[in-house]
């Protein structure tokens, strides 16, 4: 009996609430998209799928499609046995406290870094002057562009997922299943092979899905690493508008892009989204001494991890020190005039940044606490339908979603391209689903009577809202706040397509730097973004552990997609 | 002290949709009175629609069909935050958030009270539930009873028009349990205020209550005092829901006075009350508390052999078979009587009163 949810009936407030919700939701997610099948669709007013056919009978586009699913499945593949790695050390190797955080920091840096830091380290590593390739190997005209640099990049960036996704599935395998498989005569790799693998299998296939999805929709990395030579479905569409000004071509080829990315992403929200074996029946063991690796498996598993996290280190540290000397790869003085440039040249990138993402954050963070209070807690007519559509922008390819905005927001009345509104509204609904999703969570864990017994003493339901269930769900207030203020810091895929001469973005300038050569702002805007995001996180993170110490109610990853 | 009002319940009903079953009735056309200052029980095993018709009085569901009075007042279509109640849940739905004293000041809060009236009957009412001084504690800080006790004040400290209690004392243990149904009761009589109280607990609704209503199916099927349910139940389910009990099949074969004879097993019992006065030749149940029945090795009154017995230090309870049926009888050993063996032939004496007829109505 779902005696919590209650109905509307005389609730003025909740029906103004949903009004109001469901007219922005059908401007910045309906409506674009709506925009966007009818110039891809349509002709003159008439369904017309002979340009659909022309761009999609182009081999150029076809081979784009054809890489963008390898890309997307080698990456998968590849960050989901990294992921693994991690996982599997964190959860089995018996780690010390400082190793866990040393494996959360590692995985945690490219999580929240813009997405193309690691490219742009690639290229100072293995590029024509590249650290590697030319100073230390003497190579010369070394080319760190295609298929190979592009994979490396988006696994190291994205195998954090996989780790995030695996590690609390082989934390709930009660250790007292291995201990049974030993204690029945089996040799640890057998106990590995047929008890853990088993048992992390839906584990396997959530975190293949993620990234697959994560690499489709990536547009920074292969921007920049992918080159002429390997094409990808984001970059083509990008490519057709800014370079062809052709809007229809750029809406075809963001809909070839959709169609792998819609399957992913229900397979993955509907199918094994939900799967993990529940190995915890009755009382969990009590902490065995952990025998399932061999010690010379455990110096193995560490000293396979480290590697990576060196090379992350590496990455960053090359970062770092590109934005502190003249000229990377030729001229090695140290200076500050890189970042003397950002702040003066760049401070309007900076200043425009800055206040896209403070506007978004508190706007972004109280959508996502509305909307996840009211799927999870109220009873109202189209709330399943609701909870769909405020997921639809998180889950598309950000390429699709800069060009339906694009085209949408380009005609009066709602000529919105240019204005710093455009891309706080995309920001925010393209990623103030995490904090519904944390809100949502939350709520689960809270006993509804709680709120019925404000109710039963007199309180209205705003009352009941602002005064019992708000202060409860701060915590995944806070976490929704910080991932729309990350995010607009770091994200670029959607909004490069609606940046202007008025409104620009660090990421997009970025960008700018590293096709003009000027790789030492570059490094230099990276290091800053880096900085400012990891400040915001501690000063979030600090808040969330302030907040926990009375109730014991916790989110428990901000990051978790 | 206001004076207490009543709660009236006109044929209410709810319906809920089942995933499997469709729409199901959690409650059918019940009618209740509650009278002022009295403390009523819904008692019923789970999913008997006891909770169901406890949160519509309270205004946290609204009814199919049916209309909901509190006092003069009909408030079927009020909201529960306009209803004026208090409410104690089962798992106390303390705000985790807020402290003792804020828990029980929200209600006075929500009223707009001065802060120093709101202290002043905070106090006051902390010191009635005996937690005078907890008023800083935050709720996770408690022990399960405390907690309870805060709940307990903070449906009380608003001066509701009526107590609700939704099965308040099952997340206690056995001794605290008995100790807080004192207390409620001691409260509930000393604020005159009237209750509801729902639990699935027999003992416990005998213990706390004026009067019992026995719920079955989402319908009342008897309602009376605790003596009047245990010795004159309605049907066979509250014969067995409440107290231990034997149901025998018989026969009536002669009115007599005010009661009936009956035969059973070959045997004639007297009984000298019915739930409906039966016709000569029905076929009757025949309700036998283990307490009144005397068993002896020797005497007058149904055969039967012992099949076990378990000592259990003020009383013996034995299993009887008599004809081809088993019997529980509790001997009380007020005599000093003699322990009896299994397999030792005995004799069920029960007196007329003992023997409650159900069925066979002329």
């Amino acid at each position: 009996m779902t005696a919590a949810v209650r109905r509307p009936g005389r609730d003025p407030a909740l029906w103004a609430t949903v009004f109001v919700l469901w007219v922005l939701l059908g401007l910045f997610v309906l409506f674009p998209l709506a925009r966007l099948s009818w110039l891809a669709f349509f002709d003159g007013g008439r369904l017309s799928l002979e340009h659909v056919w022309s761009i999609l009978g182009d081999p150029n586009h076809r081979r784009a499609f054809a890489n963008s699913l390898l890309l997307a499945a080698l990456v998968g593949a590849g960050g989901t046995a990294l992921g693994f790695l991690f996982a599997y050390t964190a959860a089995r190797a018996g780690l010390g406290r400082s190793w866990l955080t040393a494996l959360d920091a590692a995985t945690l840096l490219p999580l929240v870094s813009p997405p193309f830091t690691t490219a742009i380290a690639m290229i100072f590593s293995f590029g024509p002057r590249g650290l590697i390739t030319y100073h230390l190997l003497g190579i010369k005209g070394a080319t760190a562009y295609g298929l190979h640099s592009t994979l490396f990049a988006e696994t190291l960036t994205y195998f954090p997922i996989a780790y995030l996704t695996l590690r609390p599935i082989l934390a709930a395998i009660d250790p007292n299943v291995e201990d049974m498989a030993f204690s029945l005569g089996s040799s640890r790799l057998r106990v590995f092979r047929t008890v853990t693998l088993p048992l992390a299998v839906p584990g396997f296939a959530n975190a293949f899905l993620l990234l697959f999805a994560a690499s489709l929709a990536d547009f920074a990395t292969p921007l920049i690493l992918a080159g002429n030579s390997f094409p990808v479905l984001p970059t083509q569409a990008y490519l057709q508008i800014t370079g062809l000004f052709d809007f229809k071509g750029g809406a075809v080829l963001s809909f070839a892009l959709l169609v792998p990315a819609a399957t992913v992403y229900f397979l993955q929200r509907y199918w094994v989204g939900r799967g993990a074996y529940v190995t915890v029946t009755g009382k969990a063991g009590p902490a065995t001494m952990i025998k399932s690796v061999a010690p010379w498996a455990r110096w193995l598993l560490l000293a396979a991890c480290a590697a990576v996290a060196v090379v992350i280190a590496y990455f960053y540290a090359l970062l770092f020190y590109a934005s502190v000397v003249m000229a990377f790869g030729a001229n090695h003085a140290l200076t500050w005039r890189h970042y003397h440039v950002i702040f003066t040249e760049g401070l309007k990138a900076i200043h425009d940044t800055l206040i896209i993402a403070g506007v978004g954050m508190p706007l972004g963070g109280l959508f996502g606490v509305l909307v996840g209070y009211l799927v999870a807690r109220r009873r109202f007519p189209g709330r399943r339908a609701m909870e769909m559509v405020s997921m639809i922008n998180y889950a598309l390819p950000g390429t699709i979603v800069g060009i339906a905005y694009l085209i949408a927001f380009n005609d009066p009345p709602l000529a919105l391209t240019g204005t710093a509104l455009i891309i706080v509204a995309c920001y925010v609904f393209r990623y103030s689903p995490t904090g519904i999703r944390a809100t949502v969570a939350l709520l689960q864990q809270i006993d509804p009577s709680i709120e019925e017994a404000s109710q039963g003493l007199g309180a209205r339901s705003g009352m009941t809202f602002r005064r019992v269930t708000l202060p409860l769900i701060v915590p995944a207030f806070f976490a929704g706040l910080g991932v729309v203020f990350i995010r607009s810091m770091t994200a670029i895929s959607a909004t490069i397509f609606l940046v202007s001469i008025n409104w620009t973005l660090i990421t997009v300038r970025i960008l700018e730097n590293m096709t003009e050569l000027s790789l030492g702002p570059a490094a230099a805007f990276s290091v800053l973004v880096v900085a400012i995001v990891f400040a915001v996180m501690a000063g979030i993170s600090w808040a969330l552990r302030r907040l926990e110490t009375g109730g014991g109610l916790r989110v428990t990853s901000i990051l978790g997609g | 002290m206001i004076s207490p009002v009543a709660i009236r319940l006109e044929g209410v009903s709810k319906r809920f949709d089942h995933g499997v079953k469709g729409e199901v009735y959690a409650v059918r056309g019940v009618s209740l009175i509650v009278r002022p200052g009295e403390l009523l029980t819904l008692l019923g095993p789970s999913g008997c629609g006891k909770t169901t018709t406890l949160r519509m009085i309270a205004g946290f569901q609204e009814p199919d069909a049916g209309r909901v009075w509190i006092g003069n007042q009909d408030v079927t279509r009020l909201m529960a935050n306009q209803r004026n109640i208090g409410f104690v849940f089962q798992s106390y739905a303390l705000f985790p958030h807020l402290t003792v004293f804020e828990n029980v000041a929200y209600g006075l809060r929500v009223q707009r009270q001065a802060d120093a009236e709101i202290a002043h009957s905070v106090d006051a009412v902390l010191d009635l539930v005996g937690l005078a001084g907890y008023d800083r504690q935050m709720p996770h800080q408690l022990s399960g009873g405390e907690q309870q006790r805060v709940a307990l004040a903070r449906a009380i400290v608003v001066r509701p028009r009526v107590l609700l209690f939704d099965e308040p004392l099952s997340n206690l243990d056995a001794r605290l349990r008995v100790q807080m149904r004192g207390e409620i009761q001691r409260l509930q009589k000393a604020l005159g205020i009237t209750a509801v109280y729902v639990t699935h607990d027999q003992e416990e609704a005998m213990a706390i209550s004026d009067r019992i209503a026995v719920m079955q199916q989402g319908v009342i099927v008897q309602e009376g005092s605790a003596e009047a349910l245990y010795h004159r139940p309605a049907s066979e389910f509250v014969a067995q829901f409440i107290g231990r009990t034997n149901l025998l099949r018989g026969r009536v074969t002669a009115a007599a006075g005010t009661g009936v004879e009956v035969e059973v097993h070959g045997q004639r019992l007297h009984a000298a009350g019915a739930a409906s006065r039966p016709a000569v030749g029905a076929a009757v149940t025949l309700v036998l508390r283990p307490e009144s029945i005397a068993i002896s090795a020797g005497g007058r009154g149904l055969s039967g052999t012992v099949v076990s017995r378990t000592f259990l230090g003020e009383k013996v309870e034995y299993q009887v078979r008599v004809g081809g049926e088993t019997l529980q009888v509790t001997d009380y050993g007020a005599g000093g009587s003699r322990v009896l063996a299994p397999g030792e032939a005995v004799t069920l004496e029960v007196p007329s009163t003992g023997v409650w007829i159900l069925g066979g109505r002329a």
